[in-house]
């Protein structure tokens, strides 16, 4: 029994300073919001606690100040729900389609949705930048947000999800006379709720982050996302680095007040793919 | 009730999709967007301009103020976007390649201009705004963002190289910046230099070509040949790279944090008097007065030392081309705009007061009550008056050809040579040849 | 007569997939056959496309540059590989154990780096690894009178900024993998093999570790895909796509540089299409080494 409390001290401490380890960073872009950005770029990122150079400047710059940030984040929060809503409706029921019926072709398609994941999406950059030209998109959300809404992953899972669903319910529905839409949206989509929030969160935060694609597409500053602003600040030639490092603290808030309200949606949304692999 | 359903979905989402395409127009000020109305009414023309240094905005602001004052029925609210440097150019070459998305007015680097020289540029000449003003410019900065005779963007300052020392530094090891007319005397000073105060007298530049370029000039040539191949392994280069490295050796001069002195590592670096000279044209001083607040009254300008005396002192160095692009939205509105904005004298006097630069309209430099005045930030910022060193090497000043590879020859210079060269400690002579190899099969 | 149509079960599940359908052909196959077309052309925006038969592909077989960035990302995809497989293992299997006080707590604060944004997790990892004195590694290593570093300026510096910053925020993520994966596995092997005298050490390499292969598989194959794909935390921690000597570019980099940087997309396309064969190929061999392919119906 000693042996066993000696192991669990020892756990417990080896832990604490890995925990330690990682929060290192975040301890130190929050501990720099309240530092003045130039002397970041010119003394380096560190830990000292020095308080006469710290103050509520950032933070009130940031909030009062003359600039884009809330644009690009309000941006970031649209395209985010919209992505979200719309990948998550057209997904499932795309899902439903492969999970409740037997049709001609159907292997061969889900092997298409299989397919789409066994290939880098950074493939697909320089086509799709045509393709988005060709079309006119250029510089507009739709190029962003319609190559994601039928998104493999989501497919895989609410797939996976609807199978377990007991058929009975799909033949008691055309019993009733229900017809085949009425079916999904009626009975199988409202048991199908709680698939939902994983899959949004996996997808809200894909999105969320979404750098490469939107930075490619997007050229009007107006339009621009958080991560892209956040990216334009970092030039020597802007004196920005205020905003930089406050902004970036900032922008971590949202996602940890959501991480710390719905966390066990989190990782299941995170670990859906390992699950069932 | 199903059909209802689904109808409610597809509106939604259709609703979603209008919203998400049409969304985020509203545009916002600050930060890295601004629109400036400089007074302008409410008819005003908006016109879009881009560029990746913020304070090219504070210049335009007050031509802005002005033009809206002179022309009440051509009125302008400007809408400026600052970007980072590679995503700037990148993002217009795409916008202009494409035809979407780009603004009415931009900034180009000279470094990057002749990519937006190539093919058929998707420029608007300026020929015509700028032959009234034609005689006042020097005519190279012009011809630098020109093709077939075609001029393409508007100058912006003449960008002689000059050193700037820090005297204070200087003082502490006995040595007078006036004394160093060559690099033999430079290498002297700096020793004198390193021994008293342990500090560098400058800086061995691995992300910029700044002193290559001031060191090639002073022989009489530059890393293309006469028709614009790239000759980055000649014994010119060599035997300026091999003095740089001597100078290193000798702990003169060292490696900066950012790779060159125009970046804002150096600019702390700099401030915190760790350097003691920077040998790069005469725009740095916009940089010491609005980044190096603590140097001031410790700086002072003086021509660069030369290989043998003799040789010119100065070559013009960097630039921005302003440009106006063919989808400009009133293209003659932004080339008139433009002109008055860069070219007139009046806008070549505001250049030297607002951001300090030497202007293209060499006249101004002979105006004693402008370039003299005392309450100018630049001039009193540094212990003697910059335009008393442009007198003393106004007809020094080399000019460095630009040419299609010279986007190729910089990025590899910038990125791979310099770093193997002062970094590693390679052999000049095998490091140069492998670059001249890089670039000759990068331009295939 | 229509509604009918529409309406009858044979019809509906077409109607179903028929958004995935879409997007599949516009967004994925068309783009990739494109881009097949595209490594076989002289492409521009703006300009007319010609062909150009191998000469792209002849072309890279030369280029240092691409090789280089070839050589960078498989070292990345390996050292992840290395760093991302066995410490999650191991952290997943202590913070499953009896003995773990705080697991949930744990859990959440190993997961947490993985919800920044590349673009915030970079800039503020290219400030901690900054050459001057007084960033945050440089300060550390001073502790022990060690001096300033030029992490981002040196090739296997420059690695160990790229691989910190991958290993902060995915450890967490693998780990969650993991530890879902260990769920599946039944207590009662544990107990069996504890009655028979196996120690802790045997019981990890003779249940959890072949128990979890399909997990394991799963993380290896994304791991590889990521490993091979970065481009962004390249991007940002040299703030660009210009690496001093190209320490840090990656395949996707020079797609990039290629393709958007210098306007030469069908050269850009051949890049990809490497990339592609690559991906397939290791992903082939990997799952058919792990058996993968042949015992499916076990791994479920």
């Amino acid at each position: 029994m000693r042996n066993e409390s000696f192991a669990k001290v020892g756990l417990f401490v080896l832990f604490t300073v890995i925990c330690l380890i990682i929060l290192i960073p975040f301890y130190a872009i929050a501990l720099a919001s309240f530092k003045p950005g130039g002397d970041l770029v010119r003394y380096g990122l560190n830990l000292s606690f020095d308080l006469s150079v710290m103050s509520f400047n950032n933070f009130v710059f940031l909030f009062t100040g003359s600039h884009s940030y809330f644009n690009w984040f309000f941006n970031s929060v649209f395209l985010t729900i919209a992505q979200v809503v719309l990948t998550l409706l057209i997904s499932a029921t795309v899902a439903y389609g492969f999970a409740a019926y037997n049709f001609r072709g159907k292997n061969f398609l889900f092997l298409c949705v299989l397919m789409i994941m066994m290939v880098p999406f950074e493939i697909l950059l320089l086509p799709l930048y045509k393709l988005t030209n060709d079309f006119g998109l250029m510089n507009s959300y739709s190029a962003i947000v319609l190559p994601g809404i039928a998104n493999a992953a989501t497919i895989f899972f609410f797939r996976q999800y609807i199978s377990g669903i007991p058929k009975e319910i799909i033949a008691a529905g055309r019993v009733d006379g229900a017809s085949e839409y009425g079916i999904y949206a009626r009975l199988i989509i409202p048991v199908m709720k709680p698939s939902f929030a994983a899959m949004a969160i996996l997808n809200g935060m894909n999105s969320w982050n979404n750098f490469i694609w939107p930075f490619m597409v997007l050229s009007d500053t107006s339009k621009y996302t958080l991560p892209i602003g956040l990216k334009t600040l970092l030039t020597p030639y802007g004196n920005n680095y205020d905003l930089l490092i406050v902004g970036s603290f900032f922008s971590i808030v949202p996602i940890l007040i959501l991480f710390l309200a719905f966390q066990k949606y989190f990782i299941d949304g995170m670990t859906a793919g390992a699950v069932k692999g | 009730m199903m059909k209802k359903w689904l109808s409610l979905g597809l509106v939604l989402s259709l609703v979603m999709l209008l919203v998400a395409c049409s969304g985020g127009n509203s545009g916002s000020s600050g930060g890295t967007e601004s629109v400036i109305d400089g007074g302008a009414g409410e008819n005003a023309t908006e016109l879009s301009y881009w560029t990746f240094v913020e304070l090219h905005g504070q210049h335009f602001e007050k031509m802005l103020t002005k033009w809206n004052a002179e022309f009440p029925d051509r009125q302008i609210k400007l809408n400026v976007s600052v970007m980072p440097y590679d995503d700037m150019h990148n993002k217009l070459s795409i916008a202009l390649q494409t035809g979407v998305g780009a603004p009415d007015i931009s900034d180009i680097e000279l470094g990057k201009f002749p990519d937006f020289l190539e093919g058929t540029p998707q420029l608007e000449p300026l020929n015509d705004v700028i032959d009234p003003y034609r005689d006042t410019l020097v005519e190279s900065r012009i011809n630098i963002y020109s093709k077939d005779g075609q001029n393409y963007g508007a100058p912006t300052h003449v960008g002689a190289s000059v050193a700037f020392y820090n005297v204070e530094v200087l003082k502490e090891a006995g040595v007078d910046y006036q004394d160093i007319v060559t690099w033999e005397d430079f290498k002297a000073a700096g020793i004198k230099v390193y021994e008293a105060t342990g500090k560098n007298m400058g800086t061995a530049d691995t992300s910029a070509l700044w002193q290559v370029s001031q060191l090639l000039a002073q022989q009489g040539t530059d890393l293309t040949d006469e028709n614009g191949t790239p000759q980055v392994n000649t014994p010119e280069a060599i035997r300026a790279l091999e003095m740089l490295k001597d100078l290193q050796e000798n702990n003169v001069i060292s490696t900066i944090a950012g790779g060159q002195p125009d970046t804002e590592e150096a600019y702390g670096e700099y401030n915190s008097g760790n350097f003691v000279s920077a040998f790069m044209p005469l725009w740095f001083m916009s940089r010491y007065v609005n980044y190096m607040g603590d140097l001031s009254g410790k700086i002072a300008i003086a021509p660069i030392p030369v290989l043998e005396e003799g040789m010119p002192a100065s070559v013009g160095g960097g630039g921005t081309g302003t440009v106006v692009t063919k989808t400009a939205k009133d293209v003659q509105l932004a080339k008139d705009f433009l002109a008055y904005a860069k070219l007139t004298e009046d806008a070549n006097i505001e250049i030297w007061n607002t951001l300090g630069f030497d202007p293209v309209n060499m006249g101004v430099w002979d105006m004693k009550d402008v370039t003299h005045n005392p309450d100018n930030a630049f001039v009193k910022y540094f212990v003697n008056n910059p335009f008393d060193v442009l007198h003393e090497i106004r007809d020094e000043i080399q000019m460095i050809k630009s040419t299609s590879a010279s986007p190729t020859i910089n990025n590899v210079l910038g990125t791979i040579t310099l770093n193997e060269i002062f970094e590693d400690g390679r052999d000049v002579t095998e490091a140069l040849n492998d670059a001249q190899a890089q670039i000759e099969q990068e331009l295939q | 007569m229509i509604k009918r149509f529409i309406y009858s079960q044979k019809v509906a599940p077409y109607v179903f997939i028929l958004p995935f359908v879409l997007v599949f052909a516009i967004f994925w196959a068309y783009p990739l056959l494109d881009s097949f077309q595209m490594s076989f052309q002289k492409v521009a925006l703006g300009q007319e496309s010609s062909w150009v038969g191998f000469s792209n592909y002849e072309k890279l077989l030369s280029d240092k540059v691409f090789l280089k960035a070839l050589l960078n990302s498989f070292a990345y995809m390996l050292l992840t590989l290395v760093i991302l497989i066995p410490f999650p293992l191991l952290f997943a299997v202590l913070i499953n154990s009896k003995l773990m006080w705080g697991k949930e707590f744990f859990k959440a604060s190993f997961f947490f780096p993985a919800l920044t944004s590349v673009v915030v997790a970079g800039t503020i990892f290219r400030l901690m690894f900054g050459e001057m004195e007084g960033s945050l590694i440089n300060s550390f290593l001073g502790l022990f009178g060690i001096d300033p570093v030029k992490f981002l300026k040196g090739q296997v510096t420059g690695f160990i900024a790229l691989l910190a910053l991958a290993t902060w925020r995915w450890t967490g993520v693998n780990m969650l993998y993991f530890l879902s994966g260990l769920k599946n596995i039944p207590d009662d092997y544990y107990e069996a093999a504890a009655i028979d005298g196996a120690s802790k050490l045997q019981q990890f390499f003779k249940i959890t570790v072949p128990l979890l292969k399909p997990t394991s598989i799963y993380v290896v194959t994304i791991s590889i895909y990521a490993g091979l794909a970065m481009f962004i935390e390249s991007m940002m921690l040299w703030n660009g796509n210009n690496s001093p000597k190209n320490i840090g570019l990656t395949i996707v980099g020079y797609l990039y540089r290629q393709g958007i940087e210098k306007n030469n997309l069908g050269y850009a396309a051949a890049v990809g299409i490497v990339l592609l064969a690559i991906t397939m190929i290791i992903n082939v061999t990997q799952l058919s080494l792990s058996g993968m392919f042949k015992k499916e119906d076990q791994s479920s």
